[in-house]
């Protein structure tokens, strides 16, 4: 799920960025530290969309560096257990697969894959009905139900299943 | 309302779950003579038929060799049926213990005096614990049901995954880690094992090799364990039902059974005849754990003041564990082991409520009822006992006026029993215990030489009483 939040960090600038842009230099040197980042707390930070103040900046003793506290408005994505995802197929196994949507991986072990579905093995390994109209093969794009989050402090693992009404392949890249 | 109902939950558990239960390692051969399985039930259902015993009592009267017996009792520890204590005693704790298993186990094999040695050996008892018997059996049960009913629908599983080498354990939540670019299989972060997810495992052991229609199969299979557990089950789920609403046979530690059996033992058995001041003096031991002691047995007990202590440590470990008061019991001298067990609960929450009062001054409704009742009962039994012995204490009285306070009650002492004096200052001690102004009841409806006699005892009382709030609060 993404939302829009407001949050708050100190940024640190060399002396050498001092000058009259200043403020771009700190907008720029912060999207690219934070853009990206996962925290464990508010998910993946998508993209910055605003500077919302930045305060004071405090000259460091011995280095000259400055830290300005910067507030700034965000794009975080933050997946939930049973939340729906569309995502697309980065790896598939014996084991079952993996998925990405966007910076979140995402596993489907076999056993939540529905069981009419089945492993073929070869140089494109892939889950297929017996009738051989579904297929699931790297870069597949399915819809899933994340059942299960890790969310450690820089980064957020997700199990996620098929195995439900209106789940599994939305577009299959060798039909289309 | 007895231990029964929930001895045969123990045996249905006995039977359900332990029947096929081998203490032997799994590296030893299994032939046909070492083969023990079936002992776990032999146990359990000779340990419901007992109290607290000793481990060595128990291997006898089963024919087993102790160490066998020592080794599916741990079992049974490990699995949070059976409580266990060991001790080093004398031969003197012994005694206490077969005193007390003499008293409560009738038809029981108690251990012969005779056996026991002056060294220092240390005896390991054993006991059922219904309480936890009862939670362990429905959380086993509960886990059944949800692992079966999980992987029936499995929906909502993480997969586990788990390493045949080192017996490692993963979920699903893992695979990023595990996941190894050599081939398609997870591999163990330790030894690098190939990791099998670990549902397969339970169902399709009988070579169903994975793929095809081993899902199938297996989903089949869950369907049918799941239908076959609940039927095979539902005389133990039946008897948990029923012992639901039942209140736990309780025995407490060791020290406290031993204590409460061998008291109650005592009141049962009547170590003397009953005269009508018996009852009287029963009453009066209502709220302490002081063993009552007979005639001979006076100076033992209050000399052997470690036994002493250790009552009152165990009674500050928990409060419900308090000598049964022989007034529940008085009456049917035979009664039977579980109606003695049930008294023995019902005693010690009777006990209980005068004793929260008495540390907090406070007295719900409800306790002033059964109280009142305990307290009419108490107050027939103590008049009948006055009567008694006011012709006596007439006696007493003319040389009382030439002694002092104290030497009049020890006057009274040499001319009555023992026994009635103890009796007497343990009454008046409960009276400390109970509320005050039914204790001027019997002043009141008494000649003046009695309401002497009362005075003195209950100075002595009062001590007593300050010396219980003592240890209460320490």
């Amino acid at each position: 799920m993404f939302f829009h939040i407001v949050l708050e960090r100190n940024m640190q600038l060399h002396p050498r960025h001092f000058g009259r842009n200043l403020r771009e230099n700190l907008v720029s040197k912060l999207m690219k530290d934070v853009e990206g980042t996962c925290s464990g707390r508010h998910g993946f930070v998508v993209a910055i969309t605003g500077i919302e103040n930045i305060g004071k900046g405090l000259i460091r003793d011995g280095t000259g560096f400055v830290t300005f506290p910067v507030k700034y408005q965000c794009v975080v994505f933050r997946p939930f257990k049973g939340e729906i995802l569309e995502a697309v197929v980065t790896m598939v196994n014996k084991m079952g697969f993996f998925a990405e949507a966007g910076p979140v991986q995402i596993f489907v072990s076999n056993h939540l894959i529905p069981d009419d579905m089945e492993f073929q093995i070869g140089d494109m390994p892939n889950y297929t009905t017996s009738d051989g109209s579904v297929k699931i093969q790297k870069d597949s794009e399915v819809r899933l139900k994340i059942i299960g989050t890790r969310v450690d402090a820089t980064e957020i693992f997700c199990i996620g299943t098929i195995k439900d009404d209106f789940l599994g392949v939305i577009n299959d890249p060798s039909a289309g | 309302m007895s231990v029964e109902p929930f001895n045969r939950l123990v045996k249905l558990a006995a039977r359900a779950f332990y029947d096929d239960i081998t203490t032997k390692g799994d590296n030893q051969p299994k032939t046909g003579r070492s083969d023990n399985r079936g002992i776990a039930v032999v146990v359990l259902d000779a340990l419901t038929r007992r109290q607290w015993v000793k481990e060595e009592d128990l291997a006898k009267a089963l024919k087993l060799h102790s160490k066998q017996l020592r080794r599916t009792l741990r079992f049974f520890e490990e699995e949070k049926l059976v409580t266990r204590d060991h001790r080093r005693e004398t031969a003197k704790g012994a005694k206490i213990f077969s005193a007390a298993v003499a008293a409560t186990v009738d038809g029981q094999p108690t251990t012969k005096e005779g056996e026991e040695k002056i060294k220092l050996h240390t005896h390991s008892y054993c006991c059922l614990d219904y309480a936890q018997i009862y939670d362990v059996v429905r959380y086993r049960l509960h886990r059944m049901k949800k692992k079966l009913k999980d992987e029936l629908d499995n929906k909502n599983t993480v997969q586990e995954y788990i390493c045949p080498n080192c017996g490692k354990r993963y979920t699903a939540l893992d695979a990023l880690r595990l996941v190894s670019m050599d081939d398609e299989y997870f591999h163990c972060e330790s030894c690098n094992g190939e990791l099998v997810a670990e549902s397969d495992k339970l169902a399709s052991q009988e070579g169903g090799d994975g793929d095809d229609n081993a899902r199938r199969r297996r989903r089949e299979k869950l369907k049918d364990m799941l239908q076959k557990m609940e039927v095979q089950l539902k005389p133990l789920i039946d008897q948990l039902s029923r012992v639901k609403d039942l209140p736990v046979p309780e025995f407490g530690t060791l020290q406290a059974w031993e204590v409460r059996a061998s008291a109650a033992g005592r009141a049962a058995n009547g170590d003397s005849s009953n005269d009508p001041s018996r009852s009287s003096h029963g009453l009066g031991y209502g709220g302490t754990t002081l063993p009552f002691v007979g005639d001979t047995k006076v100076e033992v007990d209050f000399s052997g003041a470690e036994g002493k202590g250790e009552n009152i440590k165990s009674e500050n470990e928990s409060s419900s564990l308090k000598v049964l008061p022989p007034w529940m019991i008085k009456e049917g001298m035979n009664l039977t082991k579980e109606q003695r067990g049930e008294v023995k609960q019902e005693s010690r929450m009777d006990d209980s409520s005068p004793a929260v009062e008495f540390s907090d001054d406070k007295k719900s409704t409800v306790e002033n009822d059964d109280k009142k009742n305990i307290q009419d009962e108490y107050v027939k039994a103590y008049y009948a006992a006055l009567i008694k012995k006011q012709q006596e204490l007439d006696e007493a009285a003319k040389k009382q006026d030439e002694l002092s306070n104290t030497h009049a009650l020890n006057g009274i002492s040499g001319m009555t029993s023992n026994r009635q004096v103890g009796m007497k200052s343990k009454r008046d001690e409960d009276d400390g215990d109970d509320d005050v102004e039914w204790e001027e009841a019997p002043v009141a409806g008494n000649a003046n030489e009695n309401y002497k006699v009362d005075l003195n005892v209950q100075v002595d009382a009062s001590g007593e009483d300050e010396d219980d709030i003592d240890w209460e609060e320490g």
